[in-house]
């Protein structure tokens, strides 16, 4: 599913892989009293995130599926599960160069410590306290929109 | 009467084996004997034909039978030849002599295409009609059959015969495995001298002579100092002696003769006993003086002779017939037994003497393993390991069995007073289950008929004359190192019990390993159904919060202040049901991840644990009490740092007093406790609430708070069911001591493996 995000901006559009409508839904509210507009594209599973990265299926059209600036994935998805999809993303040399944030449920050392070992970028436990969760999701954005600097598409695109 | 044996290799006593006793060409004087073509032509005859029957040997050779006999005898010889000779004999012949009527006991068989017709006179007024014998022979075999025991049967036997026959020694002469001889049951005159009890030398009755007694049932000699009688001519045809096999006349052994002689026995009568087509034994049957016995009266004694041969295997079964029941009936108990025990070593040593009444030993050994346990009297605990591995090599068909250990085992000669007999089963030789039982050294005696090592003459032109003892004096030998010995009873209850116990121990590795996968799926499902379950229950429920506040973000104004404060409360239940949720979830996931011990000082960890407790309450002054410095053990550092976190804080929230205190240490184990495996016991105490009796049970129960939620600071209630965790893990114990008001100590200790 793609989101209607603002209708013209040179920001890098953020993909989010979840789910849950619910937990998605408080995301979304939380993105969108950011003080920066960022386009906002959602898959609610691997498969479907898969597709949307490598522009196959329903998002052949280019189009309809930019690529990202920010991928915030959900470990635990119906189907093909983030595990995977991190390791389909990390193991690709065209997408590898994009961050991706676990942000999930699971406390899981174990999950932890995999997704590092595959090259994610942070892992986030979803918190359950939504100020909490506010404060998360705008420090994230800060961070990754603003305060860091993300390899150039164009750029790279050239380089390859 | 001498019989030389030229032998410059060897002379030992089984030279008697190889003289040709079937084929002497001499016969008893007691009877004549003539050798027939199958059509009845005379080829040979004994030489005293003209003594008993007026014939000179001359007049009969070449002849036909009917020369001597009428017509309607030739007959009966006849038809004797076409059907089974044994069921006809004796034939009743007579012989016309100077106008007299002879009459005679007529004895025909075959051998070698020769017809054998012996004839030994009848006495006078000897009948011989099937009534009379049925009449002499019926209450003999009744008492033979009723006899309760083998030996009871033998003693019956001896008197009936010695009845029948008027014999002065009538006895019972069994073989055993070595074939030497013991009279096991004897009737005799009250002068004579007992040889009950006496053995004899396998050398005694040679090999060949035993293959006669097999062959017929019942041999004669009236009169050993009798003159042999030759046959005429030499050879009846071609150059072969006549075969007397099985002829009753046949001369007798020089050398038995002697022996007889030497015995002071003048008439001697031996029945074969015979079972599964073996010489069992024989009822001998000696007389100081000549002594006759008629045909018929003959016939009896054989067939006593077979109706004893048959009881014998009756008989030898019912032998011991309670002590095999009583043994039948141990081996069950056993097996029940053993069937309920955890273990091998366990079961059998519960049973204790049980264990020895099995096979009526006096000692046993289990071994299992390196373990060894001992029951009753046995060897020094020190001499086994050896004896067991000595045993793993010698035994066969997981069964070893000897009544003198020390003959084989020399190293067994230093306790073969406990330990002269060994009866040993392998259950299991890859994991050295082995049972020993042992029987103490009994001093036997064995008295012997004269001294068995049988002497060797040399003749005085150098000849090597074997013979016959002439001393007939009890001999007694001591036998040492020989235990009693173990019975085929005793040693097939073991053998059974080898497969029973086999089966059972099957059947509980089967039966445990079962409950061992169960146990692993059943845990492996509790664990991932925690841990789903934690998983999924928190997704909802951060929907449930998230809305609460999306709601009142967004309608505040409407909602009114009642309205909020009921949506916060809302957020405040999801709050908690979150922590609940961690708090299964942790605990689930403590059962399931790895311990990592490292050397951990304790004392660090404590001082780490009361740093983050008083930083985050520093408005409480409490003291905390360390009476010694605590040691570096080996342990999951981070479990041990949430034990620890766990009980201080909960010394710490559970504590009304102003001035608060906790104390951690520990204090020595006593090392003969079983239940604590290590050296330490740790405790947290504190002077606070305390934990009414009533209460103690459960506190460990998760989820289980004795105080409402907002008194002492609340909490989720895991915290001391993930201290019970973590010690389990620690493989050690933990325990409360503690009264209302009166404080509580939580003491656990964390398993000897976690010393450095």
């Amino acid at each position: 599913m793609m989101e209607a995000s603002s209708v013209f901006s040179t920001q890098s559009p953020l993909l989010i892989v979840e789910d849950s409508n619910e937990d998605f839904e408080a995301l979304r509210r939380y993105i969108q009293q950011y003080h920066l507009p960022i386009p906002l594209y959602r898959c609610t599973k691997g498969d479907q995130a898969l597709a949307f990265l490598y522009r196959t299926g329903q998002y052949a059209d280019a189009a309809l599926a930019p690529r990202p600036g920010l991928i915030l994935l959900d470990l635990n998805l119906p189907g093909t599960d983030g595990r995977e999809v991190l390791r389909r993303i990390k193991q690709d040399d065209h997408l590898k160069t994009i961050p991706v944030i676990i942000l999930t449920t699971s406390n899981n050392p174990k999950d932890i410590k995999a997704c590092y070992q595959h090259g994610v970028n942070s892992y986030v436990i979803k918190p359950m306290d939504f100020k909490v969760l506010k404060h998360s999701i705008q420090t994230l954005l800060s961070y990754w929109f603003e305060i860091t600097m993300l390899p150039s598409e164009s750029l790279e695109d050239n380089l390859l | 009467m001498r019989q030389s044996v030229n032998s410059t290799l060897s002379v030992d006593l089984t030279n008697c084996d190889r003289e040709p006793i079937h084929i002497p060409g001499l016969i008893q004087p007691h009877g004549v004997l003539l050798v027939l073509r199958p059509d009845l032509n005379i080829v040979q005859v004994s030489h005293n034909v003209s003594a008993l029957i007026g014939r000179q040997p001359q007049e009969l050779l070449g002849q036909p039978l009917a020369v001597l006999l009428p017509p309607e005898q030739i007959d009966m010889v006849q038809q004797c030849l076409i059907g089974d000779f044994e069921c006809v004999n004796p034939l009743d012949i007579s012989v016309e002599f100077k106008d007299q009527l002879l009459r005679f006991d007529g004895i025909v068989h075959c051998c070698n295409d020769l017809v054998i017709l012996e004839l030994e006179p009848r006495q006078i007024n000897s009948k011989n009609d099937f009534f009379q014998f049925h009449q002499r022979v019926k209450g003999t075999i009744t008492k033979i059959q009723k006899a309760p025991t083998l030996l009871e049967m033998c003693k019956v036997v001896v008197k009936e015969v010695q009845k029948i026959t008027g014999f002065d020694r009538v006895m019972v002469y069994r073989f055993d495995a070595e074939g030497a001889g013991v009279v096991i049951a004897e009737d005799h005159v009250e002068t004579m001298v007992p040889y009950l009890g006496l053995r004899y030398p396998a050398t005694d009755i040679p090999k060949q002579a035993k293959q006669l007694y097999t062959l017929n049932w019942l041999r004669l000699i009236p009169d050993s100092t009798y003159e042999p009688v030759a046959l005429v001519p030499e050879n009846a045809i071609d150059d072969r002696p006549t075969d007397l096999s099985l002829s009753v006349l046949r001369s007798v052994s020089p050398l038995h003769l002697e022996y007889l002689k030497n015995m002071g026995v003048q008439a001697s009568m031996s029945i074969s006993l015979i079972q599964d087509q073996k010489l069992w034994g024989l009822i001998a049957c000696h007389h100081s003086e000549p002594r006759y016995v008629p045909y018929t009266v003959r016939t009896i004694c054989e067939f006593v002779g077979q109706v004893m041969s048959v009881e014998l295997a009756t008989k030898e079964s019912h032998e011991d017939l309670d002590y095999k029941m009583a043994l039948k009936s141990l081996q069950g108990k056993f097996v029940e037994s053993l069937s309920h025990s955890q273990s091998f070593l366990e079961g059998l040593v519960q049973l204790n003497s049980s264990l020895l009444d099995l096979v009526g030993a006096t000692g046993a050994v289990v071994c299992a393993g390196e373990q060894v346990i001992c029951i009753g009297q046995t060897p020094p605990e020190s001499e086994l390991p050896a004896l067991r591995d000595w045993i793993k090599t010698n035994i066969q068909h997981n069964l070893f069995e000897s009544q003198a250990l020390s003959t084989i085992y020399p190293p067994a000669e230093a306790f073969k007073d406990i330990a002269s007999g060994l009866l040993a089963l392998e259950i299991s030789k890859v994991n050295q289950n082995y049972i020993l039982w042992f029987r103490p050294e009994v001093f036997q005696t064995v008295s012997w008929g004269g001294n068995p090592n049988k002497p060797v003459e040399i003749t005085a032109d150098g000849e090597a004359r074997l013979s016959p003892r002439k001393s007939f004096e009890r001999w007694q030998e001591t036998v040492e190192g020989c235990s009693v010995p173990w019975k085929l009873c005793e040693i097939e209850i073991v053998t059974e019990l080898r497969s029973l116990i086999v089966g059972i121990i099957l059947s509980q590795a089967d039966e445990m390993a079962k409950i061992n996968l169960e146990l692993e799926r059943s845990n492996t499902e509790l664990d991932a159904f925690a841990y789903v379950a934690s998983h999924d229950l928190k997704e909802p429920l951060r929907g449930i919060h998230n809305y609460s506040n999306f709601l009142m973000e967004d309608y505040g104004d409407v909602l009114h202040e009642d309205g909020v404060a009921k949506l916060q409360t809302l957020v405040r239940l999801t709050q908690r049901m979150e922590d609940l949720i961690n708090s299964l979830l942790h605990y689930s996931r403590l059962g399931r991840t790895e311990i990592s011990r490292q050397p951990t000082n304790l004392n660090d960890i404590v001082r780490q644990v009361i740093d983050t407790l008083t930083i985050s309450q520093p408005h409480q002054p409490i003291e905390f009490r360390l009476p010694r410095p605590l040691p570096i053990i080996r342990c999951d550092r981070t479990q041990v740092n949430e034990l620890f976190t766990n009980l201080i804080s909960n010394a710490i929230k559970y504590n009304d007093h102003a001035e608060k205190w906790v104390e951690v240490g520990f204090i020595e184990a006593d090392p003969k406790n079983q239940d604590t495996s290590s050296p330490e016991i740790f405790y947290v105490r504190d002077n606070g609430i305390g934990i009414p009796e009533k209460h103690l049970g459960r506190i460990f129960q998760i989820f289980k708070r004795l105080h409402a939620q907002d008194e002492y600071g609340g909490g989720t209630g895991a915290g001391l069911t993930i201290v019970q965790k973590i010690v389990e893990r620690h493989e050690g114990k933990v325990w409360v001591e503690s009264s209302s008001g009166g404080g509580s100590t939580f003491y656990f200790t964390l398993a000897a493996e976690a010393q450095l």
